[in-house]
């Protein structure tokens, strides 16, 4: 077995371009496996970091009739607590269950605000300045001024929105508003802060607000749209969230309010999951595809090699044996070519990790309600490179299997003829 | 005992609807030790014979007796072990593989019967090598041998695991004749000193001058067994 590995080691240096361009090809492949695995993931990450920054915590209560009507951002479905006491004393029992590390409040309501010659809708967010900076990555897009802070009437915006209503940090704005008990109101805030993030809904949409200021203009003391709750890990989820659903049981707010998991919120993720298993079994295909060219070398190799062939199988060695010489020659290009594709592969997934895709452009066109960063950031792991180089290593050798068979089951006659 | 014996050897190829008969019946035997040549026309049955000889075809009819052992009996993988084992070949072509050097060539066989250690494996390639004429040329692959060289390594790589016979199909075609006289020299050393069994297929007169049993095939059938005596021969 240890003469047949040198051989067929050696044999690869007979065609050298040949073995290159084989090689080149899995190697090609399997870069593509780790680069899109890599991205694919970090779509993934991407759209689910900010969709529970920004739109759902890891679990989100809210009000089951708001549900039906959360696009209107209706304001008469708040949570306001178990028996409407507020959602103070439900925040401190909700902190008492294991791994449930913050609760964030929310309140968010529909606004408008003029130019001098058109009316701009917003999204107010009410909230607490302090929870946000901690919880979100606000404060690495405030780009110019601070975040609101709590009990001031201040607002920060995105830049997109600033230049629609042709403001700056520092000047004032007067936003239009419909509280709680449907009239018409309107009040003056400085702006303190702008945001700018690959958001279209950051940038072009939201103002944030402090959450007491919007409660006290909306005639909603005491009162949110939605309690975001935080965990150690979002992959705790499914432990967490049936005790969440417990408490509301116990406390009889089952009736009245949902918890529901960051992936039932959003449409998004859970097509990005099945996109993640469409796209293992296109990875398959795209290797195979590279096979091509490696079983279309090997079926060459075994043209040319038939009276070789011939030669050792007078000299004894068996079909089997035969099988093996040709079977390693293509595992050593497959594990040579995987690896290859693999370790460049990482490289440009990790440089990419680092500087970001840039999908602005391509996404202009998206609704702002979808919470997705333009600059998508790759992943880079172990993992997925070890997988992309055993998917390009086993399906090589596989494949290799098909002009092997043809090698072994040469005649040693009619090989020797040839 | 004799080496080999063969009785009746019929071999039939299909072609198409059309039956080739190669082999009409053959019967020979062959002592160990002998140096004997096939000779006869192209198409006369030359190769067939040879290669039922060497257990790389099978007969259509008939029994071949190899070393005291029914052929017919043995599956694919018990014929490919006698080969392994007791049968050597030379060819024509040389087939040596050319990524190998001519120690390497010659290792491959030796390592195929899985009976000596690592060292004894290095001697005893060394010492065919030499005993071929190729003492320097060990680390040399085929493209940088000559076409007698290249012969050498295959007798070698023939000789270096102890067959007890040696089949070699037009040793001497793409020789010179200055060549082909040493290669043959060689053989008939190896004959002599090792008591390997050799049986030629040929039409080459300079190869029947070295032979002790000629035997002339038409049509699929031997039509002269003619055994020669010392002083015929030449050495």
């Amino acid at each position: 077995m240890g003469f047949i590995i040198k051989i067929a080691y050696k044999n690869l240096s007979r065609h050298k371009l040949r073995t290159f361009v084989s090689i080149t090809a899995i190697a090609f492949s399997v870069m593509i496996v780790v680069f899109a695995r890599g991205l694919i993931n970090g779509m993934i990450d991407t759209l689910s970091v900010d969709h529970i920054q920004y739109n759902s915590g890891h679990i989100k209560i809210i009000d089951q009739e708001y549900l039906q009507q959360e696009r209107l951002l209706p304001l008469n479905y708040p949570v306001d607590g178990f028996n409407g006491e507020g959602p103070r004393a439900m925040t401190a029992d909700l902190k008492e269950i294991k791994d449930v590390e913050m609760v964030i409040s929310r309140l968010k309501f529909g606004a408008m605000a003029g130019t001098e010659n058109e009316l701009i809708t917003m999204c107010g967010w009410g909230v607490e300045p302090e929870q946000e900076l901690i919880f979100t990555d606000i404060e690495d897009f405030l780009v110019e001024g601070r975040m609101a802070q709590t009990g001031r009437m201040e607002v920060v915006m995105g830049t997109a929105l600033l230049k629609k209503l042709d403001r700056k940090v520092g000047e004032k704005i007067t936003i239009v508003y419909n509280t709680a008990f449907n009239s018409l109101k309107g009040s003056t805030f400085e702006i303190v802060g702008r945001l700018e993030s690959g958001l279209k809904m950051l940038n072009e949409v939201v103002f944030y607000l402090p959450l007491d200021q919007a409660q006290r203009l909306l005639e909603m003391d005491d009162q949110v749209t939605e309690l975001l709750l935080v965990t150690s890990d979002k992959k705790i989820i499914h432990r967490v969230l049936p005790e969440v659903k417990k408490l509301l049981a116990d406390k009889g707010a089952t009736d009245r309010y949902l918890a529901l998991g960051y992936k039932e919120t959003s449409d998004l993720i859970p097509l990005m999951d099945i996109m993640k298993i469409i796209y293992n079994q296109i990875y398959i295909f795209l290797v195979l595809l590279s096979c091509i060219v490696v079983i279309n070398t090997m079926i060459m190799i075994v043209k040319e090699r038939t009276k070789e062939i011939g030669m050792m199988t007078a000299m004894g060695l068996e079909s089997k044996e035969i099988l093996q010489l040709f079977v390693i020659e293509g595992a050593i290009m497959g594990v040579l070519g995987s690896l290859l594709g693999a370790v460049s592969g990482s490289v440009l997934t990790s440089y990419l990790a680092e500087v970001g895709l840039d999908y602005t452009s391509a996404m202009s066109g998206m609704s702002a309600d979808i919470i997705f960063d333009a600059i998508v950031y790759p992943v880079s792991s172990i993992g997925n490179t070890i997988f992309a180089f055993m998917l390009g290593m086993f399906i090589v050798t596989i494949a290799c299997l098909i002009p092997a068979r043809r090698a072994a089951s040469l005649e040693p006659t009619e090989a020797m003829r040839a | 005992m004799a080496l080999l014996e063969m009785q009746g050897i019929t071999k039939i190829y299909n072609q198409g609807k059309i039956e080739v008969p190669a082999l009409r019946g053959v019967d020979l035997t062959v002592e160990a030790g002998e140096f004997t040549t096939i000779f006869g026309p192209s198409g006369s049955g030359k190769t067939t014979l040879l290669n039922m000889i060497g257990c790389l075809d099978k007969p259509t009819a008939g029994r071949i007796t190899f070393d005291g052992q029914e052929l017919r009996e043995l599956d694919k993988k018990a014929l490919a072990m006698v080969r392994r084992y007791h049968v050597g070949f030379v060819f024509q072509s040389y087939n040596l593989i050319p990524v190998l050097t001519a120690y390497e060539n010659v290792e491959f066989a030796i390592r195929l019967v899985n009976k000596y250690h690592k060292k004894e494996i290095r001697d005893r390639v060394l010492q065919i090598l030499d005993a071929v004429g190729l003492a320097g040329l060990a680390g040399r692959k085929p493209n940088e041998l000559s076409g007698g060289q290249k012969q050498r390594v295959a007798i070698a790589r023939a000789l270096v695991k102890e067959p007890k016979l040696i089949l070699a199909d037009e040793p001497s075609a793409n020789l010179d004749s200055k060549t082909s006289e040493e290669v043959l020299q060689v053989m008939l050393k190896m004959n002599q000193e090792l008591g390997t069994t050799f049986i030629f297929s040929t039409h080459d007169p300079r190869v029947m001058e070295y032979a002790r049993r000629l035997i002339e095939i038409r049509d699929g059938l031997i039509s002269k067994d003619q055994r020669r005596e010392s002083e015929d021969v030449s050495d």
